[in-house]
């Protein structure tokens, strides 16, 4: 085990600088500078080069790459090309905001899309399993976005009141902070959630018919026993790389649901770089992202040998 | 921005005396009922509550021409002078009135002196510590202004020679050649005079530490995306002002989101940019909040349509005509949500310049016809052109950024030429690429776009068709155009000017170079308890919220 986890922590070392060169590219390849877009439409030539010159941007690209590099090597992500902020301290601000959000909304989603997913397997095409399979495919169809902004606007324009306030830090009111977070994580996890319940709902169908499962059932089992202990244990094995993959999903829908609510995370951080081309902030957005990822897909694997006594690594 | 002849100036005293039935304002255009909170005691105290599109992105009015930075400064900064605020100025005039001077003369054609006002003082905050303002802020403001590398403000001053400080209430300007409009372009928002201690302390003046200013408010906090937190100045040199409190401004980029903050009661303020209520929005707002207050007047933005005149058939005044009788203003504005057929048509200087834009009707012949929209017509000038089976062009504009009003404009004005054989192929660009490549010329065919972002009506024409301008992708070189612009920077007499501008937006209409365009008509709305409040065009929120006060 250990030495497993080893081995993937040297293969996570070649995929974070493959990744590094990506991020740290492909802003580059976009056109328009960072030079222009600060100058806009009233750029004059000489400025260009003198600005390009004191931001640092004149020099060759694998000399701006190395120098980034190391200095991340050194745990020093740059400062902004915008605020002269040093893009740390930028992210430390808004990074357990966008955690934050992101942990309530995956909880959300399992917290919904597992049991309901457990319900209708155990009883399939009843009518519980009808509703949650229509609840389902609503909570896919339907952006989470779009969700967002009918509970912000309907009340506003029915009974002058909106769940949308201003937002509150957490040293101010740690409860109201919480509090805050609630209805955008549930609209986030609901999305997620749809996709979990689909999921759980097939494979405990498909495990619930398997051969080890009758016997339980030929041993006299509880149902209880039957379903969450032999059943659901072995049909979560899938269900866990999905909610891996869910870590993204959700990393992408928070953009638009901390911009509708106002929440000052990382996804509107990272918008406003991308549109600024402010490329320190980008590569240090993405490379914390791609560690997470790779972090979360390890994790995974590693749940995997407590899910399935079978697998050892 | 420029001065106003006073005879267009809407005050107070006026207002009272054509009563009621006049304040309708028809012919004007201001949406305005009376309001007898006028009349009574301004209260101090309270706080002002809007929220806003953006979020800064620095501080520092010398590396940016954009609202997201110069609107929040507002609230902090003074300048020389400024574009008068208040109830009796009528939106789309600028009035100039001191604001740091207590007065200004000039010596002759390129020489200004300028008298600073005595005990200003800057906000009581590290490291400028409240010390007396002087002629030496203002030299140094200036001098890092035209110094400082990538100001893209510069051609806000860029004629300016030198600046001098013979005493310590006393500003000296030395320009290079006359410039009618010194005064109102020492007027926009980016000449707020800074603090040296700030810049030497900070190295620049992007962080936010570093906004100290000698302005009605003290910036107290930013919480980045969240908010932007202001409290009362307590050495403002106008005495008794502001009237607020403090100021919370909430950054909020959602526009339902906006809407849904400011119909439950959380803002004072329309929710869009200088507080206007998107006219789709405006019979819910006004349902929910009774004795709402609004202004309705002309924006400043408008379209731009660019092409080369070097590539044919641009060449010929025929083509350009037909591609502008082919171009329906009407159905764009009909068509938008924010307008709803609430728009003004604009020459070369918008409608928003109410002083110096010509009213359309006052164009040449061919220049009226222009905002004429006929198919047929430019069908027929297209045979004349020698294209009478019609014409493909790739048309540029920028891809999501500028909201689905601003796509809807482009679908409808390409629609209505191909139906005149006039073919355009859409190439949508992202937006950096587009303010980086095709608004400096490097297009193929055309392009569609906005304009609207300088608060004077002389940059509309200087910079896209003087020879020698790096906006000028035209290409334009016309002799007469050129002495004709030449001669208004000249001309410091107020009525003539007007009248060379106006020949200026005939000449430009006459030649196809222009037209045809329009700006929504907004409608800025704010909330019944706010008193003494009048919006305007331009990025100086602070100054006209000055003087309004609370009435709770």
């Amino acid at each position: 085990m250990r030495l497993y986890v080893l081995r993937r922590l040297l293969v996570a070392v070649p995929s974070l600088l493959i990744a590094s060169l990506i991020v740290f590219t492909l802003p580059r390849l976009i056109p328009g500078d960072v030079v222009q877009m600060m100058l806009q439409e009233k750029a004059y030539g000489k400025d260009l080069e003198d600005l390009r010159a004191k931001l640092g941007l004149n020099r060759p690209i694998p000399v701006q790459y190395i120098e980034w590099l190391a200095a991340v090597g050194h745990g020093d992500l740059g400062e902004s090309l915008w605020t002269r902020q040093p893009v740390i301290a930028e992210m430390a601000r808004r990074l357990p905001v966008t955690a934050l959000l992101g942990v309530m909304a995956l909880a959300v989603a399992i917290l919904i899309g597992i049991p309901v997913g457990v319900v209708a397997a155990m009883r399939p095409d009843g009518l519980l399993d009808f509703v949650a399979r229509g609840a389902a495919i609503l909570g896919l169809s339907v952006p989470a976005f779009v969700t967002a902004i009918l509970v912000t606007l309907l009340p506003a324009i029915w009974w002058g009141w909106t769940p949308r306030g201003r937002f509150v830090e957490f040293s101010s009111d740690p409860g109201a902070y919480l509090v805050q977070f609630l209805l955008p994580a549930v609209i986030l996890g609901v999305a997620s959630a749809a996709g979990i319940m689909r999921l759980t709902r097939g494979m405990l169908l498909e495990v619930l018919r398997q051969d080890y499962v009758r016997t339980a059932w030929a041993k006299g089992l509880r149902e209880r026993i039957v379903v969450l202990k032999h059943g659901l244990k072995n049909a979560l094995i899938p269900v866990m790389t999905v909610l891996g993959l869910q870590v993204a999903a959700i990393a992408g829908g928070a953009v638009i649901i901390e911009w509708i609510f106002g929440i000052p995370g990382m996804g509107q951080f990272l918008v406003d770089a991308i549109v600024q081309r402010d490329y320190p902030v980008i590569q240090g957005i993405n490379l914390v992202i791609v560690t997470i990822v790779v972090v979360t897909n390890l994790t995974v694997d590693l749940v995997y040998a407590v899910l399935d006594p079978r697998i050892r690594y | 921005m420029e001065s106003a002849p006073a005879n267009h100036e809407f005050s107070r005293r006026e207002a009272l005396k054509v009563g009621g039935a006049a304040l309708a304002l028809g012919a004007a255009g201001l949406g305005l009922a009376p309001r007898p909170a006028e009349a009574q005691t301004p209260k101090k105290g309270g706080v002002l509550r809007l929220t806003f599109q953006a979020d800064p992105l620095h501080f520092d009015p010398h590396q940016t021409i954009s609202f997201v930075t110069m609107v929040p400064l507002s609230f902090v900064y003074s300048r020389l002078v400024k574009v008068k605020a208040g109830p009796s100025v009528k939106p789309m005039t600028y009035p100039i009135e001191p604001d740091l001077a207590e007065s200004w003369s000039q010596q002759n054609d390129t020489t200004y002196v300028f008298k600073l006002k005595k005990g200003v003082r800057w906000h009581p905050k590290p490291p400028v510590n409240g010390r007396e303002l002087t002629a030496a802020d203002v030299k140094y403001t200036y001098d890092r202004f035209l110094t400082i590398a990538g100001n893209p403000n510069k051609p806000v001053l860029e004629y300016v020679d030198k600046i001098e400080a013979p005493d310590k209430y006393t500003v000296k300007f030395t320009l290079k050649e006359p410039n009618a409009w010194f005064l109102d372009l020492l007027a926009s928002t980016s000449t707020w005079i800074i603090a040296k201690e700030c810049v030497e302390k900070f190295g620049d003046l992007k962080k936010v530490e570093s906004v100290v200013g000698t302005g009605p408010w003290m910036l107290e906090r930013w919480e980045p995306n969240v908010r932007l937190v202001y409290v009362r100045n307590p050495n403002y040199f106008v005495p008794g002002l502001p009237y607020a409190d403090g100021v919370d401004v909430l950054i909020d980029k959602d526009p339902a989101s906006r809407l849904a903050t400011w119909l439950a009661g959380k803002t004072d303020f329309g929710p869009e940019y200088q507080h206007a209520v998107r006219w789709l929005d405006a019979p819910v707002a006004r349902q929910r909040k009774p004795g709402l207050q609004t202004a309705e007047y002309t924006w400043l933005t408008s379209g731009a349509t660019g092409f080369k005149l070097a590539n044919p058939p641009f060449n010929d005044v025929r083509f350009r005509r037909a591609l502008a009788r082919a171009t329906n203003v009407g159905e764009v504005f009909e068509s938008l949500a924010f307008s709803q057929g609430h728009w003004t048509p604009n020459p070369i200087v918008p409608a928003a310049f109410a002083d110096w834009s010509i009213p359309i009707d006052q164009l040449g012949p061919e220049g009226r016809k222009l905002y004429e929209f006929s198919t047929a017509e430019a069908k027929k000038l297209l045979a004349e052109a020698g294209l009478p089976n019609g014409f493909k062009v790739t048309v540029e504009a920028a891809a999501a950024v500028y909201g689905p009003d601003f796509d809807d404009f482009v679908q409808i004005t390409l629609k209505n030429w191909k139906a005149a054989g006039i073919e355009g192929d859409l190439k949508l660009k992202e937006y950096g690429a587009y303010i980086s490549s095709t608004i400096f010329g490097k297009f193929d065919g055309m392009f569609l776009g906005l304009r609207g972002a300088w608060a004077d009506p002389e940059a509309y024409f200087y910079r896209w068709y003087m020879p020698g301008q790096p906006l000028n992708v035209w290409g334009v070189n016309d002799a007469k155009l050129t002495d004709m612009m030449k001669l208004q920077r000249r001309t410091a007499d107020v009525p003539k000017r007007k009248q060379i501008i106006y020949d200026i937006q005939r000449y430009v209409a006459d030649q196809g170079l222009f037209g045809p365009d329009g700006s929504i008509r907004i409608l800025s709305a704010w909330d019944a308890h706010i008193k003494n409040y009048m919006p305007n065009n331009g990025f100086d929120y602070g100054g006209r919220l000055m003087a309004a006060w609370i009435d709770k």
